[in-house]
């Protein structure tokens, strides 16, 4: 029965996800913006370093670490400005996902389908503060977490003299198995309360979680399954991808172009596994049987 | 076993060296006082044709006893507050072979920085000044006391690296030996940086410790007792023609055996590493082979070496010629090779030290970068060219490069030259100039006379100096007969110009291409040109042919500057617009130099040394320019970075 639910709620997210593709395509196009605000500049700085060098050929094997040390001080404040930067745009990212998830949250619901943009980017205002608060709670439990999960056990292993051998090995290993575990119990959390926000329209992102706790657990058997396989399809395709865009060279300015288009059409496919994501969990929350929530209490 | 003669051969047909110096020790471990006690009987002979008044001995072990020790005063570093974690060397009787109490002849002495809570060099006065030939005995009773904080030796747990432990007759040097003016010791106190310099002798060994403890020593292994009622067992090595004498013993030590040729290798590692024992011999064996060919032969049947286990890292990256400690982690990917850095690096000291047996503390180039150049040609030969250090597809990092940037990034590599007493480099200095800078410098040398030279060199080198004391003058004899013999006069007379510039100067080197510009030409200056050409005469610094009506139009200036004080040959590759290629050879001497053609057509693009052969330079950016620079790499990179940063966020915004 539990593996009845999980097929068919990861069969109904994948439709979900392709009916809302136009929120993937917004979604894709703001991140796409965003990090060009960095890339563009950072482009800009390294073609002015660079000057009329041919110093690029050593480049176009990847990275070549002379060839970068050698801009010098010109490498100082590329690094400075890049890494402030990419600060401004992960704290920019993470407000924009925020804001942009609650659109697509909502065209994912029920019978909802797809949302014209107008009123993607309704929904998405709407639930903005909530989805904010639920993202922030719970990247602080990971954090958390991770810090008594993996900080204490790695700091008591490598403080001490017992650094090495087999025993500390197994250790950790297990720390980091039981950490990941947690995070996918975190991860169906966070989307079974962002899509309970939407499917209650409610904005108080603590019941929310509230909600995201007691679902999980309740219906764990087939939530956690079904978290697991999608993850797994997930950081496969994240891990193919980054391999196989880091290896590739083009060597001509057409395949530049290529490049760049290849490898925002995969991210494009990234953002379109995280939509059948939350579409999967949606859905298993509308096959599970209603809860009645009482206004102020869980 | 009765202790063998010292100069009895057991390990080589013939002695490698003049023997010097020898020393017979019958010691024990004591792992509850972590304590190294017994006795040691040594000899010095006089070998110069003068009366010597004294003797010095190194008493390294107390530069652990007080953070006022040099070393310490030089590191920052403390020896600890508890008894228990310092270390020192204390003398119970010191006779000599008549039986005369030498004690209260002896005193510490502080011949480098006069520091009166130094006590790492004990001055003996002899009772009677050895006469030239005399052969001058001690019997020495010693206990020493290992730190707790392993810095190069010490302990640790059940952990011992035991070296610098016993007292070790310095280097008498007569006047002209290394330069020298007047005869003398060479014995100079434990520094942060160096601690070698010492005449090939002789050991013999027998130490005396728990049972279960695994030993490894520079010795071959002549004997082993079973243990005694206490639980204790004797074993008792042999080593000939070494520098140094270091063990270390630890029951978690597995113990694995290869062989090269004709040498026994033997690693200690523990046993969590079991799966980097094929990297290790790997790394071994390849500098075997690489140093044998270019370099010499290994003359010692037998060679140990150790990987130390995590809580004795401090014991890690020693080298005693044939016991060294190479360096790892119990996990380590294959793609960064690290312990074969360090595996190849501290072998490599058996010849740069080792057999030739060069002052750390005075020349330290000639220890450390000289080595440091062989680590990274073995390693980039035998781990890639471009990828020796890290090799992964996303990031490639030669030796090489690792040694090149730490140098040419360095904002004090102006502050000295490359010629200090190891302790005389300003603060923060040290590595960079001894190991960094020289490495580079011998990279760039060999860039202008070839790799073959290089190695001719070498082999010179050794043939001439091997279990000798060498110094810098010795090494530049060397390249000056070996490179005049090969190019001639091509380089000049002799080589000095260059040392003059890398190992006595500060200057940097920085060759740039500073413009250069096509212009057409008037109808009278290309009538001129043809009627020139046609008559076989020409204004252009190299001569133009095949040269077409086109091509005609232009005249061509190349500038080419020299930013840095260094001067160095250099060539210049000059590329024209229809795919012809000139490449200049300029001396590199004047600040600025023009190469102008006219009737080639128009350059396209220029580069100074265009195979990045000088690596002292201290920027490849500005060696090259073109009116086209290729911008596909950097697209290709700034993409990557774009979609990392898409999927990083996508990924933390959940």
């Amino acid at each position: 029965m539990y593996m009845m639910k999980m097929l068919k709620a990861i069969g109904s997210g994948a439709l979900r996800s392709v009916k809302a593709y136009k929120g993937v395509i917004v979604i894709w196009f703001f991140y796409m913006i965003l990090v060009s605000m960095l890339t563009i500049q950072t482009k800009g700085a390294l073609k002015t370093g660079f000057g009329k060098s041919m110093i690029t050929e050593l480049l176009q094997d990847g990275i070549n670490i002379e060839v970068f040390s050698d801009l010098d001080t010109r490498l100082e404040s590329l690094f400075s400005s890049f890494s402030s930067g990419f600060l401004l745009v992960v704290v920019i990212g993470i407000l924009m996902n925020a804001f942009l998830s609650g659109g697509l949250f909502n065209s994912l619901k029920g019978s909802k389908g797809n949302l014209t943009v107008s009123e993607f980017f309704r929904s998405s205002a709407r639930y903005f503060w909530s989805f904010l608060g639920v993202t922030i709670l719970v990247s602080l439990m990971m954090i958390i977490l991770g810090l008594f999960l993996i900080g204490l056990p790695f700091g008591i292993v490598f403080g001490g003299d017992s650094g090495s051998g087999p025993s500390s090995f197994i250790l950790l290993l297990c720390v980091v198995i039981i950490y990941l575990i947690v995070l996918i119990i975190l991860l169906l959390v966070a989307d079974y309360s962002r899509a309970w926000l939407v499917a209650k329209e409610k904005s108080s992102c603590f019941k929310a979680l509230g909600y995201g706790f007691s679902t999980t657990f309740k219906f764990f058997l087939s939530s956690f399954p079904m978290m697991l396989l999608l993850m797994i399809v997930i950081i496969l395709f994240t891990w193919v991808t980054l391999r196989l865009v880091s290896l590739w060279n083009p060597g001509t300015g057409a395949g530049a172009l290529l490049l760049f288009i290849v490898s925002q059409l995969l991210f494009f496919g990234k953002l379109f596994l995280k939509a059948w994501r939350y579409g999967s969990v949606t859905a298993l929350m509308e096959i599970h049987p209603a809860k009645p929530v009482k206004e102020g209490k869980v | 076993m009765a202790a063998l003669p010292l100069n009895s051969q057991v390990i080589n047909r013939e002695p490698l060296s003049s023997r010097i110096t020898g020393y017979t020790f019958d010691v024990k471990l004591d792992t509850a006082a972590r304590m190294v006690k017994g006795t040691l009987e040594a000899f010095w002979v006089n070998f110069t044709s003068e009366d010597v008044p004294d003797i010095r001995l190194h008493m390294y072990m107390n530069a652990f006893r007080s953070s006022n020790s040099t070393s310490y005063r030089e590191s920052g570093g403390s020896a600890g507050k508890k008894a228990i974690d310092r270390g020192w060397i204390d003398i119970i009787s010191f006779t000599d072979r008549s039986g005369n109490d030498l004690m209260p002849l002896a005193q510490y002495i502080s011949p480098d920085d006069g520091n009166p809570d130094d006590s790492t060099v004990l001055r003996v006065i002899l009772p009677d000044a050895a006469k030239p030939g005399d052969t001058v005995f001690i019997n020495v009773e010693f206990e020493t006391k290992l730190p707790s904080r392993i810095r190069r030796t010490g302990y640790t747990d059940d952990f011992y690296f035991v070296g610098q432990w016993f007292p070790k007759f310095g280097v008498y040097e007569p006047a002209g030996m290394r330069e020298r003016l007047q005869s003398g010791w060479n014995c100079h106190q434990f520094h942060n940086n160096s601690e070698f310099y010492s005449n090939h002798s002789v050991y013999d060994v027998k130490i005396t410790l728990p049972k279960d403890y695994v030993v490894g020593t520079g010795g071959m292994l002549i004997n082993e007792t079973v243990p005694d009622a206490e639980g204790n067992k004797t074993l008792t090595f042999r080593a000939e023609d070494i520098v140094d004498f270091a063990w270390t013993a630890w029951p978690g030590y597995a113990v694995y055996t290869d062989k090269w040729e004709h040498v026994n290798i033997t690693l200690l590692l523990p046993g969590v590493r079991v799966e980097q024992v094929g990297r290790q011999f790997a790394a071994v064996k390849n500098a075997l082979e690489y140093l044998t060919e270019n370099v010499g032969p290994f003359p010692w049947p037998h060679l140990t070496f150790v990987d130390p286990p995590t809580k004795g890292s401090g014991a890690g990256g020693m080298e005693y010629t044939t016991l060294f400690t190479s360096m790892s982690a119990d996990r380590m990917p294959d793609f960064l090779h690290l312990p074969e850095m360090v595996t190849v690096h501290e072998f490599g000291h058996a010849y740069f030290m080792g057999i030739l047996a060069t002052n750390e503390f005075e020349e330290p180039w000639m220890d450390e970068g000289i080595n440091s150049f062989w680590e990274a040609r073995i390693i980039d030969h035998y781990w890639g060219e471009n990828s020796g250090l890290i090799d992964h597809p996303l990031l490639k990092v030669a030796d090489k490069s690792y040694s090149r940037l730490i140098y040419v990034r360095s904002d004090k590599k102006q502050l000295a030259s490359n010629n200090e007493y190891s302790w005389n480099y300003p603060r923060g200095t040290y590595g960079m100039m001894s190991y960094q800078k020289a490495t580079t410098w011998l990279y760039t040398l060999m860039g202008i006379v070839g790799e073959e030279t290089t190695n001719e060199i070498f082999r010179e080198y050794y043939k001439r100096w091997a279990f000798r004391h060498p110094c810098g003058k010795d090494f530049i004899e060397v390249v000056n007969d070996v490179v005049t013999k090969i190019h001639g006069d091509k380089f000049g007379p002799d080589m000095n110009w260059f040392f003059d510039q890398v190992l006595y100067g500060t200057g940097i080197c920085d060759y740039k291409v500073n413009n250069f510009r096509n212009r057409r030409l008037s109808s009278e200056d290309r009538d001129k040109i043809e009627r020139d050409s046609l008559s076989g005469i020409t204004e252009s610094d190299s001569a133009g042919t095949d040269s077409d009506n086109d091509d005609l139009l232009y005249r061509a200036v190349v500038q080419v500057e020299r930013g840095g004080e260094v001067m160095l040959p250099v060539d210049v590759l000059v590329h024209f617009e229809n795919s012809d290629e000139v490449t200049e050879t300029w001396d590199g001497k004047s600040r600025y130099k023009d190469f102008t053609y006219e009737g080639r057509g128009k350059v396209e693009w220029v580069k100074i040394d265009p195979d990045y052969k000088l690596r002292m330079d201290v920027n490849f950016i500005n060696n090259s320019m073109t009116d086209d620079p290729d911008r596909v790499p950097i697209r290709n990179l700034i993409n990557k970075i774009q979609m990392a940063i898409e999927f990083y966020i996508s990924i933390i915004t959940l």
